[in-house]
This record gives structure tokens, sequence and C-alpha cells, in this order.
């Protein structure tokens, strides 16, 4: 029992990870209608940049700072530079995103090497809580509250503020949003920005719970797209809901299964794709 | 009077000639190159052809039926799998019998896949092809015992003809891949200058529309999505026999992506653009290999981002307007058609 109980909670961490991740990826598609591709690159460059301030004898909250304003600093110049000379153009955001995933992998792989990188958890939080009999590591209960906090603030930001209003109706109806006078110029460029920082910092604190490598890019794109299928593009407590079924699918899995641990996630994504492709409280995609 | 009559557009033989003449011209270029070049560039002609297979299949999806696929090397992996497992592990050597049965295998497939995939379209339909092809490299990394798993299944023997007293060398297989490059070239031109041809581009622009004429527009996507994949197991197969290894890697991602990246830069709305955008990579892939290896993947996003940003249409559609200019610069033959 107090097995199951860890393998849940374990779920439940890394779905909170998954939920960080997939709120940036889902509200890029939603609000602005583009394929982000790059948003797995954003983990990893998160991960890594939070690993080089660690290793360099930095603060851990500093570290988790610095990886993901790189990420969102890079999410804002490619969105400048490329991606807002070709809104409306699925195919070629599939292409350029694509593209600066292999220029992300290959500077990784040239700077850090073929090895897999993890750090320790900060000291404050590298103790252990006892569940039914077994360890369990402090640092993903953090992880747990982190993604909870971020949660309530994300949902306050989209459902109760002002901001939010105007990109729940940019996702609706994004002509009369600019009819009415709204600078979707810089609301686009915004949220671009924050959806990388979200990447860079759900990779950032994901440092001590799994090991980063310069190959992961697509791997953790696929699971951000299965958790917005999942729990449908846009809406924050259907992404909530997504990444938590993912998170535990997988652990449960990974757990009880090992040999076919790769392929429930997919298989998940394709029953959901064919029953319910909205998602599970999705909004209606254009 | 009623409204204007269409009359065919009757052509001259001296304009038959001159529509002729890029064909020709290819044609020589591909039959005579591989006899004037050492045996290294042969094999890397070899492989321009597998891949052009491979392009022009995705083509046919992409560029004619509008469905950006992300996992066409699932097809292309598996035809190079059953044919690999065929010849390694049940001893088929004949040609013709696990040749075929790689390509049917492929179909079927194929088929099983298109119903998932078409039931969704646009992003989706990106999102479920993308996940189709990593559970087929998930499969032929896991089932060990038929695929080898990651190491790969090895010595794959060149296809056995049947032929008495025939033996293979580098340039009788390089004219054996172009053989089945012309056959899949013809036959891809048949099928897009066809009746259904014309109806899946008509689905590619305005499908509403096509579903108002009456059209049962999925069934047609779905025949294209399956004729996509048989082409793309030909060229898998092919490949297999070229390199001699089949690999998970082969069937994975990163294939994907550079068969789309062939695409795009030979140009979509061109019959001929893959095997353009296929010379192209494999050529740039060669001389990275020779003096940046280990910046290839980083080269080959920069090609991603250029054929986005600034090669619009690919570069067939300039080839074209530049033959044009050629023909109608003598002004012998006024609007010669992009074949």
């Amino acid at each position: 029992m107090s097995l199951m109980a860890i393998h849940l909670l374990n779920g439940i961490s890394f779905g909170m990870i998954l939920f960080l991740l997939s709120m940036g990826f889902s509200l890029t598609l939603g609000l602005m209608g583009i394929l982000n591709l790059t948003h797995g690159a954003m983990f990893m460059v998160g991960g890594f940049i939070g690993y080089t301030v660690v290793g360099a004898g930095g603060n851990f909250l500093v570290a988790v700072l610095s990886g993901s304003i790189a990420a969102g600093l890079i999410g804002l110049v490619i969105e400048r530079l490329f991606l807002r000379r070709i809104y409306n153009r699925l195919d070629d955001q599939v292409l350029l995103t694509l593209g600066l995933v292999y220029i992300f992998e290959n500077v990784i792989l040239w700077i850090y090497g073929g090895h897999g990188r993890m750090t320790n958890p900060p000291p404050f939080m590298a103790f252990t809580v006892d569940i039914g009999g077994r360890s369990f590591p402090g640092y993903r209960l953090g992880v747990i509250a982190v993604g909870l906090i971020a949660f309530i603030g994300l949902w306050w930001l989209i459902d109760r503020t002002r901001i939010g209003a105007i990109v729940r109706a940019g996702m609706d109806d994004n002509e009369m949003t600019r009819g009415l006078g709204i600078n979707h110029e810089l609301i686009y460029g915004a949220v671009f920005a924050l959806g990388a920082f979200a990447g860079g910092f759900s990779g950032a604190i994901g440092t001590p719970m799994m090991s980063f490598i310069f190959s992961m890019p697509m791997e953790v794109l696929l699971y951000a797209l299965i958790v917005v299928v999942v729990g449908g593009p846009g809406s924050v407590l259907g992404t909530l809901i997504g990444a938590l079924v993912i998170g535990m699918i997988d652990a449960l899995g990974k757990a009880f299964i090992p040999d076919l641990a790769s392929f429930t996630i997919y298989i998940v994504l394709i029953i959901m794709l064919l029953f319910r492709p909205t998602g599970l409280m999705g909004r209606t995609m254009a | 009077m009623g409204g204007i009559a269409l009359e065919p557009i009757k052509r001259s033989s001296q304009e038959q000639l001159v529509r002729l003449l890029p064909y020709i011209f290819g044609l020589l270029l591909f039959t005579m190159f591989p006899l004037l070049v050492p045996t290294y560039l042969q094999t890397m002609i070899t492989k321009v052809f597998v891949f052009a297979i491979f392009a022009m299949s995705l083509n046919l999806i992409w560029g004619y039926t509008g469905l950006t696929s992300l996992g066409h090397a699932a097809y292309f992996g598996i035809g190079g799998y059953v044919y690999a497992i065929l010849v390694t592990r049940y001893g088929i050597e004949s040609f013709w019998v696990s040749g075929p049965l790689s390509i049917l295998a492929t179909g079927l497939v194929a088929a099983a896949f298109g119903i998932v995939a078409l039931r969704v379209t646009g992003v989706y339909f990106l999102l479920v092809t993308l996940a189709l092809g990593r559970l087929v490299y998930y499969v032929a990394v896991k089932w060990r015992s038929m695929t080898q798993g990651s190491d790969g299944i090895i010595g794959i023997a060149l296809p056995n003809l049947g032929l008495p007293g025939f033996t293979w060398n580098a340039t009788y297989f390089c004219f054996f891949v172009l053989f089945v490059l012309i056959i899949c070239y013809i036959l891809l031109y048949l099928i897009v200058k066809s009746p259904f041809g014309y109806a899946l581009q008509g689905v590619r622009d305005q499908e509403p529309r096509m579903r108002c004429l009456g059209y049962n527009t999925w069934l047609y996507k779905y025949i294209a999505f399956i004729i996509a994949g048989i082409f793309a197991g030909i060229a898998g197969m092919l490949f297999s026999q070229y390199l001699g290894v089949f690999h998970p890697d082969h069937t994975g991602v990163a294939m994907s992506t550079v068969v789309l990246l062939m695409v795009i830069i030979g140009g979509t709305r061109m019959f001929f653009g893959p095997i353009i955008g296929a010379i192209v990579i494999v050529l740039l892939e060669y001389f990275a290999s020779l003096y940046m290896p280990a910046r290839w993947p980083m080269l080959l996003g920069a090609v991603f981002v250029i054929a986005v940003m600034f090669l619009r249409g690919g570069i067939g559609i300039h080839l074209v307007r530049l033959w044009e200019k050629v023909i109608n610069g003598y002004g012998s033959v006024k609007g010669c058609v992009p074949l």
C-alpha cells in the first residue's frame, strides 16, 4: 500500500513538472495558434543553465530563475525574429521550429557533451519524508507545492485579470480583439515569452528529478503535446488534469509494466484523439 | 452562343520535344553520371535515388493532398524492417517474394494507421502522425527478438533477382535503384495526373466544396495516405538493401523531418521538386560529413530556417522559371506549362 502511495506521489510530482511545461505550450497554441516545437528545447535549455549555475556554486533559486529567464529571452527572440513573420502558416511554423530544435540540440551537445546531467536538490530541501515505512524525497513534495501555487497563480491570471481576459478573447476571436484596440503584437510577444519562460522554469526545477541530455527535446515535446491533447489547449484546469493523468499513467506504467512503459502515453494519445479530440476540458480549436 | 468550348491544347511535335527536353536531359544526367564517377560517389547517388522515392511519396500526401505528416518514416521503416527480417531471419532470398511481401506489409500498416490519423485534421493530424511514428520506433527498439532492438539488423544482402550468373557491384545496384525510381516516378506521375490526382488537389484547396460536389473526401485522403505509405515502404526496402543494416533510427522522428525538409527545399507544388530536395540534402550531408560531421544537425537546422524564411516555394519553382526563360527567350514556345 505504501509502495502504491510512493508511485502515486512520483506520478503527481512528475505531473506537476508536466503541468508547468505544458502550460506554456498550451498558451502559445491556444492563443496564437502557433505550434511551437521548440518548447521541449526550452525545457532542456532551462535545465542545463540551472545545472551550470548550480555547478558554479550558485544558489538553487538563482539557478532556477536564470534558467527560466534565459529560456524566456530565447523565446522572445524566436518570436520577434521568425515566428512573427509566419503567423497562420502552420507548415512553416513546424519546419522552422523543428530546425531550431536541431540547432539547440547540437549547441547543447557541443557545450556539455553526450552525457546525462542531474543536480542535487538544494540543501534546504534535501530531506526525506517517511511514508508508511518508505522514504520519499522532500524535493518532490516541494515540486508538488510549487506546481499547485503556479496553478492557482495562472488560474487567477487567466480567469480573473484584465490581461487574462484579453488573452482569452484573443483565443476566441482574434480579429475582434484587435478591432477593440488591443495591441496584439505586444500581447503575442509577451505570451510567447511567458510560454518559453514556463518551459525553462519547469526544466530548471526538474534537474534534481531527471537526467538532462542533449537528445531530449522531442521526447519532452511529445509529453507536452499529449498533455495538451488530453487536457485541451488553452485551459488552465484542463492542462493540470491532463498533466496529472499523464504523469500518473507514466509513473505507474514504469513501475508495473516497464517493458511497455514507452507505449502507454502514445496509446492514451491515440484513444483521446479517436474519442474526444477536443480534450477533456478543451476550448474548441480553430 | 452557349459558352466557350474547351479544346484540348494541341501541341506541335516541336513543342512536344521542348516539353520532353528536361526529362531527356535529367535521364541522361542520372544515367551517365554514375558511370563517370568513382565508387564512393556512386553509393552517394544511390542514396539520392532512394531518398527521391521517399520524398516523392511524402509529396503525394503533403503537396498534393495537403496533409502534413510528421511520421512518414514509419512506413519507410516498416518497408525496411519487413524486408530485412524476411531475408535475414526467414531466409526468403528471392527478391520477387520478399520485395512484394514487404510492400504489402507497409500497405497494411498504412491502412491501419490511416484510419486513426485521418480521424483528425490540421494540427492534430500532425501530432497523431508524430505519435504513430514514435510508436513504430519504440516497437523497433523494444521488440528485440524480432528487430534486434537498438543494435539494428545487420547483414542484409543485395536483392537476389534470380538471374543466373549475375553478381552485384555498386554500379549495377545504382542502376537498379534508378530503374525503380523511374518506375515510381511514372506511377506517381500517372496518379497525380489522373482524375483521382486532381480530386486530391481539390481536397487540398477546397475540401468543403469537394464534399458538396459529392466526393467522399475522406476516402480520397485515405487512399492517398496508403499509396504514399507504400511508396515510402519501397524506399525503405531499397535503403535496407543499400546500407546492409537497418536501425530504429531509420524509422524515427529525425528521418521524418529530413524527408519533410527535402520536399520543402524542392518545392511542394512541383512534381519533380522532391528529387531536387533529395539531391541537395544528400549532397549537403555528404560534404558536412567530410568537413564537420559533428555539426551536421546544426547545419541541417539552419537549412530548415533558411528554407522557411527565404526559399518560399522551393528550388523547383525557380528551376521551372529559369527553364521557361530559356525557352521563351528563343521565342519558340509560349507559356510552357510546368510539368
